[in-house]
Parts: C-alpha cells; sequence; structure tokens
C-alpha cells in the first residue's frame, strides 16, 4: 500500500507521520453508492477516515483487481479527515452486505458508519477489524497481519495473487510451452510406434504429392500425347503406349492401395498410443484425488470433477495425436505443393497460390462464429436434457400437484430453443459452406482459366499439367482449413492440460509428517485444547474450543444444525487440520499419527450412509477386506442387520449398488453400523446416526449402537436428547463455542440451553401423545 | 408436530428464564407473519448513520433489511431484521408505499446498499483465458474492467433476456437486456449465454 501524498500531508498537519501508519485499508465507494475513494488507516493510537471528493473514475477495477487504485484526480485534491481516539473505538466491525460491505466502528458507545467497500476490498477491511482487537489487548503485530497476500498464494514469479485461489494459475505467467513438453513425455515410451507413425504420415503426404502428378501430367502429357522420349526414360520398347498406360494405371493403383494400407497402419498406432495415454493420464488424476484431502472435494463440483477426468485426458491425448503430427505435415505439404507448383510452371502457380491467403482468412475469422452457433446447440439441449431428467425423477411430485401440463409447455420451449438452435446452425453452416465453397471454385475457375489461356496462347503449356495443378489445387484445401482449426485446438488441449496438472501437482492440505507415530493401539482419549477453525480463513465455525474425554467415554454434543458439531468430528479423524488450537489423541497432537493408525482407529457412522458397489458382505468389510465370514455374520447380529439380510434372497451375497437391490434407510444405517463394528475402532464418531429412520427402528439400531459403544470412546451428535442418554459427559455448542458441558444432572440444573431443550422435547412429546 | 418444535426450538434458547406461556406465545410467534406499517411502527435514522425501528414499545437500534423478491418485486414485502448474525425477523412491510416519504427513503437507502450492482451498459472487451474472462465494461458508474470465471455460475439468466453477473470478489452487475446491446456486444457475450 502507498499512501497518497495528499493524505500525508493532510495527516501531517494534525501531528501525524506517515510512519506511524500501521495498516491502512482503500474504500471505493462513497455514501451515494459511486465509486469514490476513501482510505482508513490505523496508528499505534489512532484510527483515521480520510475520505476523496468524488470524481467520476475514468476506470473502476473490481473482481480480481485488489490492488489500492485511487484515483488521480482525486488524490491531487485534499481529504476530508476525521480522527477518533483509539481509546475510545472499541470494535471495528464489517457488515457484510450482498455485493459491498460496511465499516462499522463502536466509538464511544455509538455505533457508527464509517465507510463503504465493494466485495473486492472485502479482504483488507476484515484485517483492519482484527489489527484493531490486537492492538487493543496490546498484542504484538506480527508481519503477517500486515500482509494482505497471507493465506492467499501468489505467483511466485510475479507476485499477483491467483485469480482462482483454488487454483493455482496464474493467467500472466502460465507457459504453455512447459506444459506442451510435459505432455510430449508422456509418450516417450511409444517411441518406435511414434517413429512408424511419422514415416506413414510422410509416406501419405509425399503420395499425395505424386498422385496429381501421375493422373495428370503423366496420363496425359506423356502417355496419351505419345511421348516417345518418355518411353525411353523408362527403357520401353517404342510405340508401346498401351504398356505403358497399363503400368502407369498399376502404379496408380498401387500408390492408392498403399495410400489406404499406410491409413490403416497410422490408425491402429494412433489408436493404440492414444488409448494407453488417455488411461495412465486418467488415473494418475484419478490417483491424486485419491491423495487429497477431503476440502478439494467440498469446494468443487463432483459433475466438474468427473468431465475432468475424462474429457480432459481425451482432449490432450487427440491433440497430440492427431493435431501435432497433422500439423507438420501440413506445413510440409502445402510448402512441397506450392515448390512443386511454382516449378513446373510459375505463372499458373501463382494464379493458384494468389485465393489461399483469403481462403484461409475466411475459415479463419468465420469458423469462431460457427463454434459459437454449436456452443449455443449444445447448451440449448444441455437444458433440454436437464429439464427431462429433472421430469423423470420428479415424476411423483408433478403428478401429485398435477402440473403435468405445466411441465409439458416448459418443454415446449426448451424444445422451441434446441429447434431454434439447430436453425441457426443449419442456416450458418449452410451460408460459410457456401462462401468457402465459392472462394474455392472461384480458385479452380481462376487455375483454369489461367491455365486454358496459357494453352491457347501456344506458351509451353499442356493439358496434363494443367489437371495436375487442378489437382494440387484441390489438396490444399484440407490442410488450409486444418491450419485455421488448429490454433483454437491448441489453446484448448493446452487448457485441458493444465487442468489435469493441477489436480495431478495439487498437494493435499492436510499432510502425514515425514516420520509418524504408529502405535500398536490407541487407549482412545480426546481432547481439544484452545480449536479454532474454520472452512475459509474468515469465518471460523469452531471458536476456542476446548474439552476433554476420558478413554472409553461417551461424549455427547448438542446444538442446533450449524453450529459446528460435525466439523469438530471432522477434526477428529484429521479430515481437515485445525488453524489454531490442537486436537490431541491419548495426549499426543493428531498431526502425529501417521493416516493409517488414525484412521483405522477413528470410525465415523454418519446420517448420509453410504453403500458401495458390491456385495452385502463386501460393504461390512469395506473398511477390513480380510475379515472372515464368521466376523462379518457377528458384526451383522450386532448391528442388528442379520436378520434382514437373511430375508434377502441372496443373504449376503446380494449385490447391492444403484441399480441394484434398493435399501431402506434403516437398512443402510445398520449396514453402516456393521461396517463400523466391523471396522473395531478405538474412537467411535455417531454424528446423527439414528436422525433419518423411524422411532422404531431408531431403538433397534440404538440397542446395536450401545453394543457398539462398549469398551470404545465415543462422540455423540444428535438432535433428540433420547440418543443421548448414555453418555457420560455433554456439551453444548452454539455457534461455534461451548456454552455449557458437564453430566445430564449438572446440565439440568444449570437451567441453561440443554435444561430448555429437554423440557421441549419433553413437551413435544407430551404433544403428541394428546394428539 | 415434533417436526415444528424442533424447528422452534434453537429460536426459543435466548430466553431468559423459561416460562411455559412465553415459550408458546413465542413458538406462535414464529410461525406467525408479522407486517410492520405506518400505524404500529416507525423507522428513524441513528446519529451514527444506521436505521433504527421502533414498533410498539420495542426498539431496535440498527436493523437490516432484506428484499423477499429482490429481482422481482423490490417495493413489496420486504423484510425488517434485526441486526446481529441470527437476523430474527422483526416484520414484513408489504408495501413500501405505504410509509411515510422520509421513512420510505431511509428503507430505499438501506436497500441500496444491501443490494448494491452497477448496471452493464455496454460491454467494451471480453477476453477468456484459461478459465477466467476479463471483462471491460461501461456500467452507469463508468467504465469497469473485472475478472470472473468462465462458464459456472458466473453469468446467470434471472428472467427473460436479463442477466446478473458475478465477479470472483463476489461483486455483481446487472446486464437488464441482453437485446439493448449490440450485435458486437452480443457476440462477446456468447460465451456465457
Amino acid at each position: 500500500m502507498k499512501l497518497p501524498l495528499s493524505l500525508l500531508e493532510a495527516i501531517e498537519g494534525y501531528g501525524i507521520k506517515g510512519e506511524d501508519i500501521i495498516f491502512a485499508a482503500n474504500g471505493d465507494l462513497d455514501e451515494c453508492f459511486r465509486f469514490a475513494d476513501s482510505v482508513i488507516a490505523i496508528t499505534k493510537d489512532k484510527l483515521i477516515i480520510a475520505r476523496y471528493p468524488y470524481i467520476e473514475k475514468k476506470e473502476v477495477r473490481l473482481g480480481g483487481y485488489n490492488s489500492w487504485s485511487l484515483e488521480e484526480a482525486a488524490q491531487a485534491e485534499k481529504p476530508a479527515v476525521l480522527f477518533f481516539e483509539l481509546a475510545q473505538v472499541e470494535k471495528l466491525e464489517v457488515l457484510r452486505q450482498v455485493s459491498t460491505g460496511i465499516l462499522m466502528g463502536n466509538i464511544a458507545g455509538e455505533e457508527k458508519y464509517l465507510c463503504q467497500f465493494s466485495n473486492t476490498r472485502m479482504e483488507s477491511f476484515m484485517r483492519l477489524g482484527r489489527l484493531l482487537e490486537k492492538l487493543k489487548k496490546n498484542e504484538e503485530i506480527q508481519p503477517e497481519d500486515l500482509d494482505i497476500k497471507k493465506g492467499k498464494e501468489c505467483c511466485p514469479k510475479c507476485g499477483m495473487i491467483y485469480p482462482d485461489q483454488e487454483r493455482k494459475v496464474c493467467p500472466k505467467c502460465m507457459d504453455k510451452r512447459s506444459i506442451l513438453f510435459r505432455i510430449m513425455s508422456y509418450f516417450k515410451h511409444y517411441k518406435v510406434r511414434l517413429a512408424i507413425m511419422i514415416l506413414c504420415y510422410i509416406g501419405t503426404a509425399l503420395l499425395n504429392l505424386v498422385w496429381p502428378y501421375l493422373s495428370g501430367t503423366i496420363l496425359y502429357d506423356k502417355v496419351l500425347a505419345k511421348d516417345e522420349a518418355f518411353l525411353q526414360t523408362f527403357h520401353l520398347p517404342q510405340g508401346r503406349f498401351v504398356l505403358a498406360l497399363g503400368m502407369l494405371v498399376i502404379t496408380m493403383i498401387v500408390s492408392k492401395i498403399l495410400i489406404q494400407g499406410i491409413g490403416i497402419l497410422q490408425g491402429v498406432f494412433t489408436a493404440q498410443i492414444a488409448s494407453d495415454v488417455i488411461a495412465k493420464l486418467k488415473s494418475q488424476v484419478f490417483e491424486s484425488m485419491g491423495r487429497l484431502s477431503i476440502s478439494f472435494f467440498t469446494k468443487r463440483q463432483t459433475g466438474g470433477l468427473m468431465t475432468r477426468v475424462s474429457d480432459d485426458a481425451d482432449e490432450v491425448s487427440s491433440f497430440f495425436i492427431d493435431g501435432i503430427p497433422y500439423f507438420f505435415i501440413n506445413v510440409g505439404t502445402i510448402v512441397a505443393t506450392c515448390a512443386i507448383m511454382i516449378s513446373l510452371n510459375p505463372i499458373l502457380a501463382a494464379a493458384s497460390i494468389i485465393l489461399m491467403p483469403i481462403l484461409f482468412t475466411v475459415s479463419y475469422r468465420l469458423m469462431p462464429i460457427l463454434w459459437h452457433y454449436y456452443g449455443k446447440r449444445h447448451r440449448a439441449n444441455r437444458r433440454m436434457n436437464g429439464q427431462m431428467n429433472e421430469n423423470f425423477t420428479g415424476a411423483r411430485v408433478v403428478k401429485a400437484f398435477g402440473r403435468e401440463e405445466q411441465e409439458m409447455s416448459r418443454f415446449d420451449k426448451n424444445n422451441t430453443r434446441v429447434r431454434e438452435a439447430e436453425v441457426d446452425v443449419a442456416k450458418f453452416d449452410c451460408r460459410f459452406w457456401a462462401l468457402y465453397c465459392f472462394i474455392e471454385d472461384s480458385l479452380s475457375f481462376l487455375v483454369w482459366a489461367v491455365g486454358s489461356s496459357l494453352i491457347i496462347c501456344g506458351s509451353n503449356m499442356e493439358i496434363g499439367l494443367l489437371i495436375t495443378f487442378s489437382g494440387y489445387v484441390g489438396q490444399l484445401k484440407w490442410p488450409l482449413e486444418f491450419m485455421s482449426r488448429i490454433f483454437r485446438w491448441y489453446t484448448n488441449a493446452m487448457n485441458s492440460a493444465q487442468r489435469m496438472f493441477e489436480i495431478i501437482d495439487a498437494v493435499p492440505e492436510v499432510k502425514e509428517v515425514p516420520d509418524p507415530v504408529r502405535p500398536e493401539s490407541l487407549r482412545g482419549e480426546i481432547e481439544l485444547k484452545n480449536v479454532t477453525f474454520g472452512y475459509e480463513p474468515n469465518k471460523p465455525i469452531l471458536k476456542d474450543v476446548s474439552f476433554k474425554v476420558e478413554a472409553g467415554e461417551v461424549l455427547g454434543i448438542v446444538g442446533r444444525s450449524g453450529a459446528g458439531k460435525s466439523t469438530l468430528v471432522n477434526l477428529i479423524s484429521r479430515l481437515y487440520d485445525t488453524q489454531e488450537g490442537e486436537v490431541l489423541v491419548d495426549g499426543i497432537n493428531v498431526k502425529q499419527y501417521g493416516f493409517r493408525e488414525l484412521r483405522k482407529n477413528v470410525a465415523m457412522v454418519s446420517q448420509e450412509t453410504y453403500i458401495f458397489m458390491g456385495t452385502v458382505a463386501e460393504n461390512i468389510a469395506y473398511a477390513r477386506p480380510d475379515a472372515t465370514r464368521e466376523e462379518i455374520i457377528k458384526a451383522a447380529i450386532q448391528a442388528s442387520a442379520h436378520d434382514f439380510i437373511c430375508k434377502m434372497p441372496q443373504g449376503y451375497d446380494t449385490i447391492l449398488g444403484p441399480a441394484n437391490r434398493a435399501l431402506s434407510g434403516g437398512e443402510k444405517q445398520r449396514i453402516s453400523i456393521a461396517r463400523a463394528i466391523l471396522a473395531d475402532p478405538k474412537i467411535l464418531i455417531l454424528d446423527e446416526a439414528t436422525s433419518a429412520v423411524d422411532t422404531e427402528t431408531e431403538l433397534a439400531i440404538q440397542k446395536s449402537l450401545e453394543q457398539l459403544e462398549k469398551g470404545r470412546t465415543v462422540l455423540s451428535i444428535a438432535h433428540r436428547l433420547s440418543t443421548l442418554r448414555n453418555a457420560n459427559h455433554l456439551i453444548v455448542l452454539d455457534n461455534g463455542k461451548v456454552t455449557e458441558k458437564g453430566t445430564h444432572e449438572e446440565l439440568l440444573a444449570q437451567k441453561g440451553t440443554f435444561y430448555k431443550l429437554t423440557k421441549l422435547q419433553t413437551k413435544a412429546l407430551e404433544m403428541r401423545a394428546v394428539d | 408436530m415434533m417436526h415444528d418444535m424442533e424447528n422452534a426450538g434453537p429460536n426459543l434458547l435466548d430466553l431468559e428464564e423459561l416460562d411455559e406461556e412465553a415459550l408458546k406465545r413465542e413458538s406462535e410467534e414464529v410461525l406467525e407473519m408479522r407486517f410492520l406499517n405506518a400505524g404500529n411502527s416507525r423507522f428513524h435514522r441513528t446519529g451514527g448513520g444506521f436505521l433504527a425501528l421502533k414498533v410498539g414499545e420495542k426498539e431496535y437500534d440498527r436493523v437490516g433489511v432484506y428484499l423477499t423478491f429482490p429481482l422481482t418485486n423490490p417495493e413489496e414485502y420486504i423484510s425488517i431484521r434485526e441486526a446481529d448474525e441470527k437476523a430474527k425477523e422483526i416484520g414484513l412491510i408489504q408495501n413500501l408505499k405505504d410509509l411515510p416519504k422520509d421513512q420510505q427513503e431511509m428503507i430505499q437507502e438501506q436497500i441500496r446498499l444491501r443490494y448494491f450492482m452497477p448496471v452493464i451498459r455496454k460491454v467494451l472487451d471480453v477476453k477468456d483465458e484459461y478459465g477466467y474472462a476479463y471483462w471491460h465494461v461501461v456500467t452507469d458508474f463508468g467504465s469497469c474492467r473485472f475478472t470472473t470465471h468462465m462458464g459456472g455460475d458466473a453469468v446467470v439468466n434471472i428472467s427473460g433476456d436479463r442477466y446478473q453477473i458475478t465477479d470472483i470478489d463476489g461483486n455483481r452487475y446487472e446486464l437488464p437486456d441482453l437485446y439493448a446491446l449490440t450485435v458486437m456486444e452480443r457476440k462477446k457475450l456468447d460465451l456465457f449465454i
């Protein structure tokens, strides 16, 4: 941050020097919602608010442009400066609006509006608030407190903050070449086959070059024109033109067969190499996804990830197999064709080449528009498919509310859109190709016109040469069209490659320490010390949470939804790391344990049950695939799942999964409990394990859970307090803070939240009884 | 029934003492629609520049103004909520026009504050590079540059030809009518629309 001179001058009058300023933030809106600058700064003992007069900005910079941007004209003006003694400022608070923020100060007992800013500046104002807190508490200010970029990663090369923190790509510095070479390394193993392929490409290109010469010059000018000299060069007896014709035909047939043969060979190799490389890329991406922390998945849409794994690999590989070689081949073809044409007849060559740039430009400029139309059609189709999908899955609701007709008219609308898009594509497609063919035909006509007049004028021009030329001109069309496409193809492929490498290179946020503790078994004592955690840096979900659970005890966690209960248990199995404070298991920080040891000892039964594709037995033995049949059945009995499993026709061999037998919520829940029993963890986390089932099933599951709780440390989260009746201790979480803790009796005696909840729930039950 | 009570539960946690009658009253209140009008409430500005409200005997030092239909009906059913994190609803204003002029203005001001959204008048340039789009537009606040993600939710169709654009910092921009733009401008947006 560079403070404007006018500000420094203004505050100097009040005896404040520029170096006194600890931190300053740049507000960009005034109270009339115009983009006007203000600077809010703090010194050791003062809060300074400087508002610059409104002068229309030449250019407002928002999203992604979060460095200071004071308008020069405004900077020249004198700002209106306000001072507050820090002693009077109790608190600075940012009030988040939808896309702006307001800085509110609690000054001398009054809540005061201080300034306003766009979301782009949010971060620095939040920091201002935290700094004030630190100053008030007389805490040391660390350099990272002042660094607005802290917690935000920057491009190591140019220092720009990544526009998207999740994607560590600097658009300025992204090196497309290095990606190109990196992809090339995937093709290293196929050197021999690649060499053959390149030979094939060259062979095809050469044969293609020869073809027009054979079918034009040789056929017409030599054989049909009965050129004796031609026979002599091939040592054929004089006058035997039929023989020569025969040989020419055979040569031509052979060269066509060769072209086809090479094409097949090339196709086979392409298929082999491409699918190998695609498979390799895909498995690498999938592998690193497995390695990454859970936060990676929650921050992204699953659909997006799936396309990455499959489409990107295809895109990249096809570019390298089809794009790059053809690029060289086509450049070669163009150059060679032109060279041959010039050497055969410079005037005719000039006529053939003169319109080529126009052809290239037309396709280069108009192609993108064509793609736009294709994209539009694709989106219209997607929207229609989306609606169909929605309607089929939601058929019950549609029918129940009798909205079939409305849905039909909605479908008609989408359908019309698809039709219109289709028509647009066809229209533009026709126009584009008409224009393209027109230029192409003009080119042929030009060649024929120039060639014919040359023949008529009696220069050394012959009909066969003309046919050869027209063959070459025809052959140039495809490479030219290809060249107009290749740039876009290249960018797309590099983008896809970049996206894949991002995942392959991504560093998991939760990492195993180099030399982890690997105990044989754990006792199961859990302690949280001053834990603060949030999924996003500035929004703590848990604030300064501390508690301890002895080994073998049951701790109940109570709190309203969103209070941070589930977040709390995520920290214990180390799906996330704490930002402040520590989580101890058996007195050792969870960060010190090996992943395998920790997770083997922590099992979770949550309200979201997940059933994998596979048999019932496999699902139960998910955490311990080596479990014996006896152990599986035992676990199922303890989870009271044995009975319903036995009743299924295929028993434990019943295949579960999306397309197979559907289990009810309670059955799934019981399978996941059996899974946890079989895993035999020291620490068991029950996250609303029974909230999705009916009361009767709940009672049954409760019983199995009690079985499961024996000899383990249990953290049980529940809405229904009845679920927690066997908890040794309870904590109440509210807004990320532990507000109450103790035994049932202690909490009831406190007459706090827990007491109220108990009352409410018993009352609800009574009311139900009356009903 | 049980379900309703559970949902109502958290809102009751602030009660000082558990008074069965108060409990019942409050739980009924939660399920009730309350309207604020010129008769029962009065808005006024605070010295610090915020909006305060007096409903009956009750004083709220600072209140939040939330639109229930910010896009389709910004004048009606305005929800007035407490200023703290829980933002409990104090009441709804059925129609802003029913309030006295000066109070209408105060509320309008808060609405502008909360739903600030420059309107795009002209699209000068949209460049897409490596998954980001770099926009250069003219808004009713003058020329403006910002960055959005490509695809996803960066450009959302609100209704008909009206679009809303959200940049990577969460600033929002409105494009009131796509077809008010020139053909060339629309072509630049084709990537999104």
